[in-house]
């Protein structure tokens, strides 16, 4: 069942309107100034749109990304602390359409408290600052009951020295950055641990909203442990060279909160690398970059004994980044390209297939050994006086066929099965392929609501009953609110 | 993982305590940081190394008159400027400078080399915004720009240099001297742009920002 214009409509009488009502007020209430805002704001003293473009959190402008590599040192030591809250309420086009549509979207067409986080962050010497994260998902567990259950653990990390040799016409900045996950470090909002920029519910009911849909990542995954060192000469060119390994001892707070089976484990150093060339001219700017890791990440996080047991993920990334920044109005176009090689470890390559073919007799092929997928990004916003904005956004995943993947087959009676729920996949190939559009407006500057259309075109390579019981890619379209606060 | 917090926390307080760093430091509420250090590791983010901004959203501060330049600096700090792009960027960031620092910054800008800015704009608005600049609008009580700011708009110690700057960034602050009073400093402008239509606004922009190329 699509969504209708009435179904939007009463979406948006029900839950918009009061949500915005709550946001004038609160601007109404709190001082229009510049004071009293979120840790870094604190510090500068001055407004989000100096270092966030158009005041969309978290995109950088030019002068943001200087604050960024400069080890967030620039003003004075203020008290480091801001929280951030998001609400949000997703509808996905159909939700009948499943083994257990109960179970499958539990909070579906529901207003949740999505996530939480405690930042800390800012100067503490004239070389030293941080930006640290500690989140708060009140859905990260659920009990047999169906009931959840909330926890908080370390978020993004990144705590760095630099320094900044400046005369003349000649400009570097040299840094080093202890941080917790491939990318966070990155100035440039492309980087894969900054694209996603609206953080993701847990619940099931929001499993396709496009912070959930394909978005550029590295097989490391975060909660690790990294050091990395950068440069970047006459705001021309960057460069950045560091290496990752499992967060433990002195390095255990990146990974704090998370228990051993939650914990990424990598085998030894991991490195990770990232080129790019920025110019600037009048109004705009342009960065065209590229990047890249390698990661061995054992199957089992509890069991490292077995060098053998590591998956090598191999990925290289290629972006761009225009703004056009001049007062009122911000437009940002962004493009990534990312390549993931993924190569299983030798105990679960070419391993028999978990289903059969549709008679039940014959054994599918074995699983492969090696992996390539090839995600797609780009995204066009537009931002009109740091207060209205809007964006459009396309994701494309395709990948190699697997029957590794296959979540969705037949078993040895010929029947059909489904081991995830609507998610699940019947091709062993992962390409899904969509379109998001987006308007929100920031009615304060520590405050966005946002609405979001995310449009499935393809979903696990099928237009049309991609799981074998007659789920179509469209049945995924949803619709998705969302009101985040920073203070 | 108790004992990593905490050697985290010693390290961060000794240095805290033991590391400032004011030949280099980006640090904007320290009277020792030197007001050199600070136009180079913290105003040139957005004005340039030389005081010649990128964006035409920043002013070009380059061969700026120091007196004009100090008065801005003060009016920020004491909130008596508060068109937005000031309010936004420059409160905070002015607001722990001493008066050292400000006269210090002041000089460093007045003596760079002046900008010199692309030609934009067609040639008959140029032209046009030359004799208001040299001549005024006299049917509309708008007097001559060059009387104040001076023949080549290169400023008059209060009076602001104009030649080389945004051309953008003219056009929003007339707009700020005719639309607000949000530049008490400059209240004489608001008389003075009174009478101007946006186009006059646009031409004698164009102008200055042409004018070192002319």
């Amino acid at each position: 069942m699509p969504i209708s214009i009435d179904d939007a409509r009463a979406f948006v009488a029900k839950h918009l309107q009061p949500m915005l009502a709550v946001a004038m007020l609160a601007g109404a209430l709190l001082p229009g100034s510049a004071h009293a805002i979120p840790a870094f704001n604190r510090q500068t003293g001055q407004n989000c749109v100096a270092c966030h473009a158009g005041g969309q959190f978290p995109e950088l402008t030019p002068y943001g990304r200087l604050f960024k590599m400069t080890a967030y040192t620039l003003g004075e030591r203020a008290m480091p602390i801001s929280a951030m809250v998001v609400a949000s309420h997703s509808k996905v086009a159909d939700p009948s359409k499943s083994d257990d549509p109960g179970a499958d979207f539990q909070k579906d067409n529901k207003l949740i408290l999505a996530t939480a986080s405690l930042l800390i962050g800012g100067k503490l010497t004239d070389n030293i600052g941080a930006f640290t994260q500690i989140t708060y998902d009140p859905y990260a567990t659920q009990d047999a009951d169906g009931n959840f259950h909330g926890h908080s653990n370390a978020d993004n990390i990144d705590i760095r020295y630099a320094d900044r040799f400046i005369s003349g016409s000649r400009d570097l900045i040299f840094g080093v950055s202890a941080n917790n996950n491939p990318s966070v470090s990155d100035p440039w909002n492309t980087a894969a641990a900054w694209m996603q920029y609206v953080p993701v519910p847990s619940p099931t009911g929001s499993r396709f909203i496009d912070g959930n849909a394909p978005y550029p990542g590295y097989g490391a995954g975060g909660n690790i442990a990294g050091l990395t060192a950068y440069a970047y000469w006459n705001q021309t060119l960057y460069a950045e060279i560091g290496g990752y390994g499992t967060s433990r001892g002195m390095s255990s707070f990146m990974s704090a909160g998370l228990d051993g089976a939650s914990t990424t484990k990598l085998r030894g150093v991991n490195p990770y690398w990232r080129l790019a060339l920025n110019h600037e001219w009048g109004p705009h700017n342009l960065m065209v970059g590229a990047a890249g890791m390698t990661a061995r990440v054992y199957d089992d996080p509890l069991d490292t004994s077995d060098p053998a047991s590591t998956h090598k993920f191999t990925d290289l990334s290629l972006d761009a980044q225009y703004q056009y920044l001049l007062d009122p109005h911000a437009v940002t176009a962004q493009f990534v390209y990312t390549r993931n090689h993924h190569r299983y470890p030798a105990a679960l390559a070419d391993q028999p297939a978990p289903f059969f073919d549709a008679s039940g007799a014959a054994t599918l092929a074995n699983t492969n050994a090696e992996d390539t997928n090839h995600v797609l990004r780009a995204r066009l916003s537009y931002v009109y006086q740091a207060t209205y904005g809007g964006s459009v956004g396309l994701f494309s995943l395709t990948g190699t066929t697997n029957t590794a993947n296959q979540t969705a087959g037949y078993d040895s009676t010929g029947t059909l099965v489904r081991a995830d729920g609507p998610a699940s996949n019947l091709s062993g190939n992962p390409a899904t392929k969509g379109w998001t559009l987006e308007a929100f407006c920031m009615p304060i500057q520590y405050a966005r609501v946002g609405l979001q259309y995310t449009i499935y075109t393809r979903f696990n390579d099928a237009s049309t009953n991609y799981d074998g019981l007659g789920r179509n890619a469209r049945d995924n379209n949803t619709l998705f609110f969302y009101t985040w606060l920073a203070y | 993982m108790k004992s990593a917090i905490l050697a985290l926390a010693a390290a961060a307080a000794a240095l805290s305590a033991g590391c400032a760093n004011p030949q280099r430091s980006r640090d904007t509420a320290n009277p020792a940081v030197p007001a050199v250090t600070l136009a180079q590791q913290v105003c040139s983010n957005c004005h340039g190394m030389t005081g010649s901004a990128v964006s035409p959203n920043f002013p070009n501060l380059a061969a700026q008159t120091q007196p004009y330049l100090v008065s801005q600096l003060s009016g920020f700090q004491s909130h008596s400027r508060r068109d937005p792009a000031g309010f936004e960027y420059m409160w905070g960031l002015s607001r722990h400078l001493t008066s050292e620092q400000i006269a210090g910054l002041a000089a460093y800008y007045a003596g760079q080399s002046p900008t010199v800015q692309p030609i934009e704009g067609d040639s008959h608005g140029i032209e046009a915004g030359k004799l208001i600049f040299a001549s005024g609008v006299a049917d509309k009580g708008v007097p001559a720009c060059a009387a104040c700011h001076g023949p080549e708009a290169k400023g008059n110690e209060g009076f602001p240099r104009l030649a080389g700057q945004h051309a953008d960034y003219l056009v929003k602050q007339l707009g700020v001297f005719q639309r607000t009073d949000e530049r008490p400093e400059g209240s004489i402008m608001k008389t003075v742009a009174h009478g101007l239509t946006q186009q006059n606004i646009q031409d004698v922009a164009a102008y200055l920002q042409a004018m070192p190329s002319l």
